[in-house]
């Protein structure tokens, strides 16, 4: 396995946030992480990163522990995509990609013409090649993200780390996205991002992490994971899940918060 | 991929553009250098300013004396602390604008200048020489970011929020430090001496000041020109460039550590010349672009060109000499007052 969480512990204070916290992702996996806000996920995301330590537990990439790594080891396994990057200068596409090859360099390097290729190869790789040149602080939502993944790609990690992408992107440019992470799992990476949505597991993830206040609720494929016992569990609120089909007939799931007015029993 | 191409193509041409604009920048000082030489007091024409530099390389021909005197012992020291102290201020500038992710950051933020001032007014009230105070300046600067920065360790905010805070704190106290000797000093000849100093001048410069105030801004220029692009970095924010694989607290302490010296430097040089670390970063971004590897080689170029200039205009619009921190302060200021309106549009 690539990724291997096992009984993961950690918070800020006195109280750990994250309760033993264990599931595994291989290559070409979209592990989603689910749960309402506070459940730890984000905290979770820390401990998998190396910026918070972790109080019990170990974490693995590659057979590797990352408690031992340095930031720098740490960085040719795991990659993080924020969600928000503002960055202080007008950097153009090309400065904010190249900057992920930093975990390649010595103390003195700068990007020589191979690390400016491999930025061009990363941007091809997600098709946005045609932003190189432009401000990063001028592009859109979806167009950043974009940007911060071919960062990521340069960075060479194999484990992906994506802060709620869907959370500053309109419809399109979500869906947009996800066909760019599927495209990733496809290429051997393997994605690890949080979601406000339950349905989106379903849509485009191979794994379900469903948490509540730092514990996991159930951990496996989508289609065991998200039933509406679990989701009730977790979220607090009834819930359905149905399968409908679309135009082409292929069988979705859609999660469906019940409404109590609506209950036929009362009449 | 034809858009391939066009994107690589267009990224060659920036960066044979950026060779251009170096050069452009490297003619121009040059050009200060020798303009600087004829400006002044003591009228010196472009022959004799050749003369009197040929004369120590060994040629014999028939010079003024004072040309000599004046060209070796008075405006090539001046000019040289301009060319170092300008670049010295835009490039501590340029990097803790980076470091502390903002762009309204000047070097004096951790209490630089303010803690040279308070050890250069000890100085000058003890009695000290001229040597002594620049010495006491520079140690005062030091000793004020150290403090800072030690203080702030203790603090639970980020690095770079409780950085300016205590550094904020620490500017308080040695002004007030400043205005307590001041207080005490004999109005007829103390008080006039630091008044003097801390207007920032480079009138007394001379290469005994110069030469030892020109190894802590060696030190400090090439360490930040050979780590400049992992400014870039320190750019983000502390979580982000940590999974980059960055150890950000150690390499913005490195980088604190060299603006240090240049600005205590520069300080124990010039006294206190505000205005230019802020203004000639934000000139030289809009020049090169926001890339570290590019601002810091051009701010530190500008810079020195710019405060040339400003010393040239000190010592010739008038009859008698301006203090140049006086002339960078008038036209810094309503610069300052134009960024910040351009950034409430932007």
């Amino acid at each position: 396995m690539l990724l291997e969480l096992q009984d993961v512990r950690g918070g800020y204070g006195g109280a750990d946030v994250v309760k033993g916290v264990s599931c595994r992702a291989g290559r070409g996996d979209i592990l989603c992480l689910l749960g309402p806000n506070g459940c730890g996920k984000t905290t979770l995301f820390r401990l998998l990163l190396g910026s918070l330590p972790l109080r019990g537990g170990r974490i693995r990439i590659d057979g590797r522990e990352t408690s031992r790594l340095t930031p720098r080891e740490l960085a040719n396994l795991i990659a993080y995509i924020p969600q928000h990057h503002t960055p202080i200068f007008s950097y153009t596409v090309l400065d904010v990609v190249v900057m992920g090859r930093a975990a390649h360099f010595s103390p003195f390097d700068a990007p020589k013409s191979v690390d400016r290729e491999a930025a061009f190869a990363a941007l091809e790789k997600v098709n946005a090649l045609h932003l190189a040149n432009r401000k990063y602080t001028a592009l859109s939502g979806g167009q950043r993200q974009l940007a911060l993944i071919a960062r990521a790609i340069c960075q060479s990690a194999k484990v992906f780390v994506m802060d709620e992408p869907e959370a500053s992107l309109d419809y399109a440019n979500h869906q947009l996205l996800m066909e760019v992470v599927a495209d990733l799992a496809a290429k051997g990476y393997c994605v690890v991002l949080s979601t406000h949505s339950p349905e989106h597991p379903a849509s485009t993830g191979s794994k379900v992490l469903l948490m509540k206040e730092g514990c996991v609720v159930g951990f496996g494929s989508p289609g065991d994971i998200i039933t509406p016992e679990n989701l009730e569990l977790a979220y607090g609120i009834p819930m359905d899940v149905v399968t409908v089909r679309d135009r082409y007939g292929t069988e979705r799931s859609v999660c469906l918060p019940v409404k109590q007015q609506n209950r036929r029993d009362s009449i | 991929m034809p858009q391939e191409h066009v994107e690589i193509q267009n990224e060659a041409l920036q960066r044979r553009r950026y060779r251009l604009l170096m050069l452009g920048m490297l003619a121009f000082l040059i050009a200060a250098v020798l303009f600087s030489f004829w400006v002044g007091y003591y009228p010196l024409t472009p022959l004799q300013v050749v003369q009197a530099f040929l004369s120590r390389l060994g040629w014999r021909g028939d010079v003024l004396p004072q040309a000599v005197t004046i060209f070796w012992n008075i405006r090539l020291p001046r000019i040289l602390s301009a060319v170092l102290i300008g670049a010295s201020l835009s490039v501590a500038g340029a990097a803790y604008q980076g470091i502390f992710r903002n762009p309204l950051v000047s070097p004096d933020i951790l209490g630089v200048s303010s803690g040279a001032s308070l050890g250069a007014a000890f100085a000058i009230l003890c009695g000290a020489s001229n040597g002594t105070v620049q010495l006491a300046a520079f140690l005062g600067g030091v000793a004020a970011v150290s403090a800072s920065c030690l203080i702030s360790r203790r603090s639970a905010h980020s690095q770079t929020l409780s950085m300016i805070l205590v550094g904020s704190m620490m500017m308080a106290l040695c002004n007030a430090g400043v205005t307590m000797i001041k207080y005490i000093a004999d109005p007829n000849d103390v008080l006039q001496q630091i008044t003097f100093w801390l207007m920032g001048s480079l009138t007394k410069t001379d290469m005994d000041a110069l030469r030892w105030s020109a190894v802590p801004m060696a030190i400090g220029l090439a360490v930040i020109l050979l780590l400049r692009w992992r400014v870039n970095l320190l750019t983000l924010d502390e979580e982000e460039a940590r999974s980059l694989g960055i150890n950000v607290r150690r390499d913005r302490l490195v980088f604190i550590a060299a603006s240090t010296l240049l600005s205590a430097a520069a300080v124990c040089l010039g006294g206190l010349i505000g205005w230019v670390g802020l203004m000639i970063p934000h000139m030289a971004r809009a020049l090169t672009g926001a890339d570290y590897s590019r601002l810091i080689p051009a701010s530190a170029m500008m810079g020195a060109a710019y405060l040339l200039l400003m010393d040239d205009l000190a010592r010739s619009i008038l009859a008698m000499e301006l203090p140049i921190g006086v002339v960078t302060a008038v036209m810094g200021a309503p610069f300052f007052v134009w960024l910040i309106i351009k950034r409430r549009e932007a």
